[in-house]
């Protein structure tokens, strides 16, 4: 079944958990009347203010940090600082455990925190911070590609951290080699060889939630809340990290106001532990839009492509070379260079591919995960390359990709999973709909650009469905719900499987005391992974359901079938509950099914794994330019993604248009702008720009390509991301299209197209 | 943020000897430039006033001799809307339309604006175009600042710091008048500008442009000549005139906005559009 | 040196002793217990903080709490009436305009306030209305399609229902899309 997610409220008010549907939120009801709690919103009658202690250098050698005259400010009760802190001092992180607790000796990016304050109230906090005194000196620091890859650039990791590493005399952290095939065969083949070398800026998650956490002694453990995307992965690093027992480290993970990568991994909640076991005291910090901005971000990146085709337009060869500017502390950076190179050659067939990443650190803020995760970068040159090449070779620009791409089964990156799905009708469905062949209004230019990102590679997910007696259900999942929906849908599979109206199924979510395992929430994986658990959980609970029937009827088990909430007996069939009531007899009691979700890792894989499912999307639109000024106004958009099947459409409309004014962000305004020590200028809402409502395509529509062919449940794969990737190459070639301007560096700024169009016309007239 | 004390002064003899009393003392009328201001740190005050309850002072727009008079604690929503200012003082409706989003409008008042005397303020060039005079009062007493003598630079103005705004006043426009404000922002959505334009096409075929953004203060200029208003000048003729009405743009090089060289090209992009329109309104205007 | 702010929220008079350079927004989370409405960006530029003030949307962090003695406010929490939610926030769950949902209750008052000025607003209408408030998550277009719908309702409550979103069917998915989408 395709489907355009409905506009029109439902006759049904939610009740209906019908798969594809758009019941309402689960959780929605918390989100409109302000009931909801955030992080911040939590209330904790005792909790300790906090404040970190900061000083005003990209990077800086750290001496005495005086207390006494924080500590005489009435209010305060502690100062942290290393010296309160183990020695050596504690580090963690995903890839390396390079990031310390607290900045000890050097601080290696402006917003590293040196000292923490807490304190009765957040004005106390306040004035604590200010009155902590730290020795303090610039140091050399390198915060652009150029400055960091410079012979005898100053070194942002200790070298002593990957002793065996050759190139841990330098700032590139990793270098990543992927393709397969013979460049300098195919490269005889040619007819036409296009290069360019693309830049894609510093950009910021910004969820409109800034970071939060609070930490508090628990019994003899630790309780923290921080509206992390990996309850259970913060759980490992704090019970490591302060030599607990699992069991004895309670995360709890409220849904997090917007993420987007950001929230993945651990930031601020080591030291908060710390401070909250010191203080014997909850302990809250709650960060600023400014210290958000300086807490997480996307990598920026270099992107050198060089495509050879043949004189039908097919590829014969892609090279691609990327470094990719990470900050001072590796986080999960470089795993986004490695995924985001490792398919950026594209959805295409092309027999010879080599790509060469790096991931270049940096005394910059720590990039992290972010939507599209190391792929957007990529896709702007890569996509951007196959435009160029339309026009080289004379073939329009659908006509290119429809002839490249990978068929659904054919294999397009050796050793992988195969292309997954007919991304050709999501290119023909998006080109139609923009009205691709018939000729644009004077002035208008059209741009079509596509996106792929392979969804996880490894994974694990446990759920458990709880049937209770009158056939309501609770639902135990792991993953945090940060916008996407996923509580929604693992309610409508539960209702769907067991028969319950939506509003009896209550999904537990966000507490690693009480939720059993969840790997991550990240890779779109939630729908298939948790989805999948759920699902098994759910026919854990009919087989059950099963027995209980046989039992009763006295059939042989074999002869009943349990499916969507009915069992079926040989010559009639009952809903679930009835036999419940009946089943669980005078003790009562309920019915409880576990479910995994598990794609197991190779580790003879480059990644580790390989993909569970591709996220595919073709984004085309439409715009016209304002010659005078270099403004570009976006007509039409058109996002078609390949979900195998939408859960809720609504939910997935929301996630792609979403994603799409994301894309626009980053495409038309945004960019972290640094001066020339290396410090953020521009921080904060007033400098650092996103889409606001005026800021909107005069039509924005999107469509699904359902085939039911993911691994998820009832045929999904997972979405939310594939619409953010292809976003900046289409508006691209539409201001190509439109004006005759090739430009490759982000954002397409009035100012930026201004002076492309100055340069356009100068080259004319020589 | 640090902490302060407020006062919030019943009338206006009070309100002057607060702050006579208390140098450091800022005025709050909208809030929407200083609480930003006191909370990053750019702004220390021990005292703040609060303006609103003032007697003397209000929020209306009245009818004076032909022209309107603002009360000080007038916020944008109001301005934008009133059909008088958008019939005859277009360009002052178009610009207060602007500033910022519907709640920053709902607060931010007119005497703010020009009080806090960024260059980049939506309103100053409109006002700056209808020769607009500013009514202080201090303890010497009332005076009435023309309002080309009122920007000094970035938050400075020539209004003494024991002085408050009590109204602002627009002088009557004789016979038909068309003006328009335009601006150059990152984004539609609600942005400091980089370029502003306030444009008034007179009776007399007298333009009048004032530009802001582009140097520490708006600057206002005249051309007496009507060849601006002429419908039969050429573009570049009439960029030859505008080009002279903007030698003294002066845009910083350090701005994160927008660079110089774009600003002074869009001066030029938008004087010409700003006088078109402000010239086709006038055509559609009454006297 | 604090002070004590009297004030009507959401139709109830309270009474708090606050510090006077303690903002609005300040005061209803933290002394108020009203968490509802959000701290984003603190320079009135998100919305996130958004409330009514004598009946006009403000940005509550650029208000100091004093200025709101003897004002009316009303925040998110006081939309709802008897536990009921009311028109906006209803159509907002029908139309899914809530994701993550932290710029949810910003959206609503200033969406209350639009439909309070205008009552039959027209779209550009409210993309100006909304355009103080700040969305990552949506394209902002459910958000629109709610506060539309919204104001539709209030206009006629006894309007039939729309047909069951659901049912809508499309086109044969078999069917082989156009291949001609060679251009002219």
């Amino acid at each position: 079944m395709t489907g355009r997610a409905g506009a029109d409220p439902s006759g049904g008010r939610g009740h209906e958990p019908d798969i594809g549907g758009s019941p309402n939120r689960v959780g929605g009801i918390g989100r409109v009347t302000g009931r909801q709690q955030y992080v911040a919103d939590i209330p904790l009658d005792d909790a300790l203010h906090v404040k970190l202690v900061t000083v005003d250098a990209p990077r800086a050698r750290i001496g005495f940090i005086d207390k006494a005259a924080a500590l005489r400010v009435p209010g305060v009760h502690l100062v942290m600082t290393p010296d309160d802190l183990p020695r050596p001092m504690p580090r963690f992180g995903p890839q390396f455990r390079d990031r310390p607790v607290l900045a000890v000796g050097e601080t290696k990016f402006h917003g590293d925190p040196v000292a923490a304050v807490a304190a009765e109230t957040l004005d106390a906090a306040e004035e604590g911070a200010r009155q902590v005194h730290v020795a303090w000196e610039p140091l050399p620091a390198v915060t652009t590609l150029d400055g960091s890859l410079a012979a005898g650039a100053p070194l942002v990791q200790d070298p002593e951290l990957r002793p065996d590493d050759p190139f841990a005399g330098t700032n590139v952290l990793r270098e990543h080699r992927y393709g397969w095939g013979d460049i300098e065969a195919a490269a005889a083949d040619v007819h036409v060889v296009v290069e360019g070398t693309y830049e894609f800026p510093m950009v910021t998650q910004f969820a409109i939630e800034p970071h939060a956490y609070v930490a508090a002694p628990d019994g003899g453990g630790i309780a923290v809340w921080s509206a992390t995307q990996h309850p259970n992965w913060l759980q490992r690093v704090l019970a490591t990290i302060l030599g607990l027992p699992l069991a004895r480290v309670r995360v709890l993970s409220p849904d997090p106001g917007g993420a987007f990568g950001g929230k993945q991994h651990a930031k601020y909640e080591p030291l908060l532990a710390f401070m909250a076991l010191r203080a014997g005291r909850p302990v809250r910090l709650v960060l600023t839009l400014e210290e958000t901005f300086q807490a997480v971000r996307r990598g920026a990146a270099r992107v050198h492509v060089r495509s050879g085709f043949r004189d039908d337009g097919r590829l014969a060869f892609r090279e691609i070379d990327a470094d990719y500017l990470i900050g001072a502390y590796a986080d999960i950076a470089d795993r986004t260079v490695a995924k985001g190179s490792y398919t950026s050659a594209g959805p295409y067939a092309i027999p010879a591919v080599r790509i060469r990443a790096r991931s270049v650190l940096s005394h910059t803020v720590p990039s992290t995960a972010f939507r599209g995760f190391g792929n957007p970068q990529q896709i702007w040159a890569v996509e951007s390359n196959m435009d160029e090449a339309s026009r080289v070779l004379g073939i329009y620009p659908v006509e290119l990709r429809l002839r490249n791409l990978a068929n659904r089964g054919e294999t397009f990156i050796p050793g992988d999973t195969p292309a997954d799905g007919i991304w050709t009708e999501a290119v023909e469905r998006a080109a139609r709909r923009i009205g691709w062949g018939s000729p644009a209004p004077a002035g208008h230019g059209r741009g079509i650009a596509v996106g792929l990102k392979s969804g996880p590679t490894t994974g694990l997910s446990h759920a458990t469905v709880r049937l209770l007696a009158d056939g309501s259900v609770v639902v135990y999942s792991g993953t945090s719900d940060m916008g996407q929906g996923a509580r929604t849908i693992f309610a409508q599979i539960a209702a769907h499987e067991l028969g319950a109206p939506l509003d009896w199924v209550t999904v537990v979510m966000g507490d690693t005391a009480v939720v059993p395992y969840d790997q991550q929430t990240s890779a779109s994986r939630s729908s298939v992974i948790m989805g999948n658990a759920v699902l098994a959980a759910c026919r854990d609970v009919q087989a059950k359901v099963r027995a209980m029937a046989a039992s009763l009827e006295d059939v042989p088990a074999e002869a009943i079938v349990v499916e969507a909430g009915r069992v079926r007996l040989p010559g009639r069939e009952l809903p679930i509950r009835d036999v419940l009531a009946r089943g669980l007899g005078r003790l009562g009691g309920e019915v409880t099914g576990l479910g995994e979700g598990r794609k197991e890792a190779d580790p003879e894989h480059p990644l580790g794994g390989t993909a569970a499912f591709y996220e595919f999307n073709c984004t085309a639109v439409e715009v016209s330019v304002d010659e005078a000024t270099g403004d570009i106004t976006v007509h039409r958009y058109v996002t078609v993604s390949d979900v195998g099947r939408a859960l809720n459409a609504a939910q997935v409309r929301g996630q792609d248009e979403g994603a799409a004014i994301m894309g626009l962000g980053h495409t038309l305004m945004e960019r972290l702008l640094l001066d020339a020590d290396g410090r953020i200028r521009n921080l904060g809402a007033i400098d650092y720009k996103i889409p606001t409502t005026l800021d909107l395509p005069a039509s924005i529509e999107s469509e699904v390509v359902e085939n039911g062919d993911g691994p998820g449940p009832y045929g999904a794969k997972g979405m939310s991301e594939g619409a953010l990737l292809p976003v900046a190459p289409a508006i691209a070639a539409a201001v190509r299209d439109a004006t005759g301007v090739v430009i490759r560096d982000l954002p397409l700024s009035p100012e930026r197209v201004w002076r492309a169009l100055r340069e356009r016309d100068a080259e004319a007239v020589r | 943020m640090r902490a302060f004390a407020v006062a919030q002064p019943e009338d206006l003899s009070e309100a002057i000897g607060l702050l006579a009393g208390e140098p450091a003392a800022r005025l709050l009328a909208g809030g929407t430039d200083l609480i930003i201001g006191l909370r990053d740190g750019s702004i220390e005050a021990p005292l703040v006033i609060d303006v609103k309850r003032i007697r003397e002072l209000d929020a209306s727009i009245a009818n004076a001799g032909g022209g309107l008079v603002i009360g000080a604690r007038t916020a944008m929503t109001e301005i934008a809307a009133d059909p008088r200012i958008r019939a005859r003082y277009t360009a002052l409706a178009e610009g207060a339309a602007v500033v910022g989003s519907v709640q920053i409008r709902n607060r931010a008042t007119l005497a703010g604006n020009v009080c806090n005397a960024s260059p980049a303020a939506d309103t100053t060039p409109a006002l700056l175009v209808f020769g607009a005079t500013v009514a202080v009062r201090g303890p010497a007493g009332e005076r009435s600042l023309p309002i080309d003598e009122v920007f000094v630079r970035s938050g400075v103005t020539t209004i003494r710091p024991d002085e408050i705004v009590t109204r602002i006043e627009l002088p009557p426009i004789a016979g038909r008048v068309g003006s328009t404000h335009v601006r150059r922002t990152r984004r539609r959505g609600h942005d400091l500008a980089s370029v502003t334009i306030a444009a008034a096409v007179l009776e007399s075929g007298e333009t009048r442009i004032a530009y802001g953004s582009v140097g520490p203060r708006p600057l206002l200029r005249v051309d007496s000549t009507g060849a601006l208003a002429d419908p039969g000048a050429s573009d570049a003729a009439r960029l030859r005139v505008l080009d002279d009405m903007f030698a003294d743009a002066a845009p910083s090089a350090g701005s994160m906005r927008a660079s110089p060289e774009y600003r002074l090209a869009m001066l030029r992009v938008l004087g010409l559009r700003a006088v078109d329109a402000a010239r086709g309104r006038r055509e559609g205007s009454k006297a | 040196m604090t002070s004590s702010l009297s004030l009507t929220v959401n139709d109830r008079p309270r009474t708090v002793s606050i510090e006077p350079h303690h903002t609005l927004l300040e005061v209803l989370r933290a002394d108020l217990g009203l968490t509802g409405t959000k701290e984003c960006c603190l320079v009135g530029e998100c919305g996130a903080c958004t409330v009514l003030v004598d009946g006009r949307s403000v940005d509550s962090c650029l208000v100091l709490a004093v200025e709101a003695n003897g004002s009316e406010v009303v925040t998110v929490e006081g939309l709802a009436l008897a536990g009921a939610l009311n028109s906006l926030q209803q159509a907002f769950l029908d139309h899914g305009a809530a994701q993550c949902g932290f710029c949810i209750p910003g959206q609503l008052m200033a969406a209350r306030a639009l439909l309070e000025t205008s009552p039959r607003p027209s779209r550009a209408e409210v993309e100006d209305g909304l355009a103080g408030n700040l969305c990552r998550c949506a394209g902002y277009e459910q958000i629109i399609e709610a506060v539309l719908d919204a104001a539709e309702r209030d206009a006629a409550p006894t309007a039939a229902r729309s047909p069951d979103r659901g049912a809508a069917a499309e086109a044969d998915p078999a069917a082989t899309p156009d291949a001609n989408l060679a251009p002219q």
